[in-house]
């Protein structure tokens, strides 16, 4: 999921201080499993932005806020409230607030958080990042543990000498990912492949952005 | 003779370290060179060391044989895409710098400039392919260049590494990506180190010990503490701390004098690596306490 952060409040009153109403929109996805755009969090800030005098002329958690058009027909039912709007507060990703920019052409469109990574959930509200997004998956490589991600010099053919007791030189509370990879072929008996490969560098081609993918068949198109 | 041919001709060779200075101001710097010249087979030059902004390694590395030595360009992936360390290495090439130590380099977060952007783009193991590729006349593109590169290139490797096995992996991989000489991360139990030797010496490559000078009892506590891959054993620490405040220095310099000693009369590896850290001055009493000169 995107892991997102609250951004300071100080920020985003400055951001909006020239507008008098808002709506907001959540997202039901991560953004609610991070607490930064649920039901809970458009109540405060809604009590928030009233409380300096703002108005606030509605609020929704959109189902998945990075999908534009299921987004804009959740959005159809407060048509009354959104055309009283001045501003529109996203509270979930970069993506979520880009697909308000898409539907709200001629209204201000504000995040309120930061997009940090795709991260994994570990435990209620923590959370780590393993996957890059790379483009090219190297996991069938590297015992399925991404050193591209895990490893903050992203090197690709083992531990560099900044490694000390399995811990990274960058900071103790990183596990060396080459030492991670390490343990665990030695667990599934691939030793002799990690001795073995070298990987070339990387085709970073393959991730430019801005990305974009279609699978729909042709005979779909209209 | 150069440093390859003196490499690998078995005489014991020595080379040691010169770090750039931050700034324009280079007296100390060619100070330092003058002092060292026709005392060592080659000199390093550290590429922006621990992440720290200073004069490049290549222009030092020219200055370096304007003032008669032989210098080891030291490269690392953290500041340069493939374009840039190509372009480089092209260019350390026709100035006449004959060999390079390929590196993945200190993270950003070590140095003064923790808001920089990282690179790798490629790290030390791809990065020794590159030159491998570039010596063969083609680029990492897989473009033939007009006229190709010569250079002896080298890698690092830390005998003291702990797990000690990935470490290991990693040298033969460095090997097999055309690395011909190592120069390693700083040693002082030289019993341990005879145990990496006996491994590193089933490969066609040339070893040299990394000696860091002991300046106190203090630095090699630090050192244990905070600095990956080097342990200082305790009779070292006691030695330091029995000299006195005063002649811990010189203590330290007859350590590393030993070792070097030790090393060569034993045959233990191909030569050595002196960092003397800030007191290069201090490199030629080393030597000559080693008998070396």
């Amino acid at each position: 999921m995107i892991i997102t952060q609250k951004r300071e409040l100080s920020r985003l009153l400055e951001n909006v201080e020239n507008y008098r109403s808002f709506f907001l929109i959540g997202c039901s996805e991560c953004a609610t499993l991070c607490g930064t755009g649920g039901e809970e969090q458009v109540k405060e800030l809604t009590g928030v932005l009233r409380g300096k005098g703002k108005e606030v002329t509605g609020g929704i958690v959109a189902r998945t806020g990075c999908q534009v058009l299921g987004t804009k027909k959740e959005l159809k039912e407060h048509k009354e409230a959104l055309d009283k709007t001045e501003c529109i507060l996203v509270m979930s990703c970069g993506a979520g607030t880009q697909s308000a920019v898409e539907i709200f052409e001629d209204k201000a469109v504000y995040p309120t958080n930061d997009s940090l990574f795709l991260g994994n959930m570990t435990r209620f509200q923590m959370f780590d990042e393993r996957c890059s997004l790379c483009g090219e998956c190297i996991l069938d490589r590297t015992g399925g543990i991404c050193p591209v991600t895990n490893c903050p010099k992203g090197i690709l053919n083992g531990p560099c000498g900044g490694m000390q007791d399995g811990k990274c030189e960058v900071s103790p509370d990183i596990n060396c990912a080459w030492v991670r990879i390490y343990e665990r072929m030695k667990k599934i008996d691939r030793l002799d492949e990690m001795r073995e490969t070298v990987l070339d560098a990387k085709s970073w081609s393959k991730g430019q952005k801005p990305a974009a993918l279609s699978t729909r068949e042709k005979k779909e198109k209209k | 003779m150069s440093f390859r041919e003196t490499l690998e001709s078995g005489k014991f060779t020595v080379t040691a370290e010169v770090g750039p200075p931050k700034g324009t101001a280079i007296a100390d710097m060619i100070h330092h060179m003058e002092l060292l010249k026709g005392k060592i087979d080659a000199v390093n030059v550290t590429d922006n060391q621990s992440a720290v902004m200073r004069i490049c390694s290549l222009s030092v590395c020219k200055i370096a044989m304007e003032q008669g030595l032989e210098p080891i360009l030291q490269m690392t992936c953290r500041d340069r895409n493939r374009i840039g360390l190509q372009s480089d290495l092209l260019g350390a090439s026709v100035l006449g710098i004959k060999n390079v130590l390929c590196m993945t380099g200190d993270h950003v977060s070590a140095g003064d400039h923790k808001d920089a952007r990282p690179v790798y783009d490629l790290e030390s193991v791809q990065l020794l392919k590159t030159v491998d590729s570039l010596n063969n006349g083609r680029d990492l593109g897989g473009n033939e260049m007009k006229g190709a590169t010569a250079f002896f290139q080298g890698a690092v490797v830390t005998p003291e590494a702990n797990p000690l096995e990935p470490q290991l992996m990693k040298f033969e991989k460095k090997i097999r990506s055309g690395a011909r000489f190592f120069q390693t991360q700083a040693i002082y139990d030289i019993e341990k180190f005879r145990g990496f030797m006996e491994f590193a010496r089933k490969f066609p490559v040339k070893i040299l010990a990394g000696l860091v000078v002991l300046k106190s009892a203090g630095m090699a506590n630090f050192l244990n503490n905070y600095v990956p891959g080097i342990k200082v054993p305790r009779e070292f620490i006691d030695e330091l701390k029995e000299a006195g405040k005063e002649n811990a220095l010189d203590t330290g310099l007859s350590i590393t004098a030993r070792h070097i000693k030790q090393l060569k009369d034993e045959g233990v590896c191909d030569g050595v690596h002196i960092m003397a850290i800030g007191m290069e001055d201090k490199v030629p009493v080393i030597l000559e306490r080693a008998g070396l000169l």
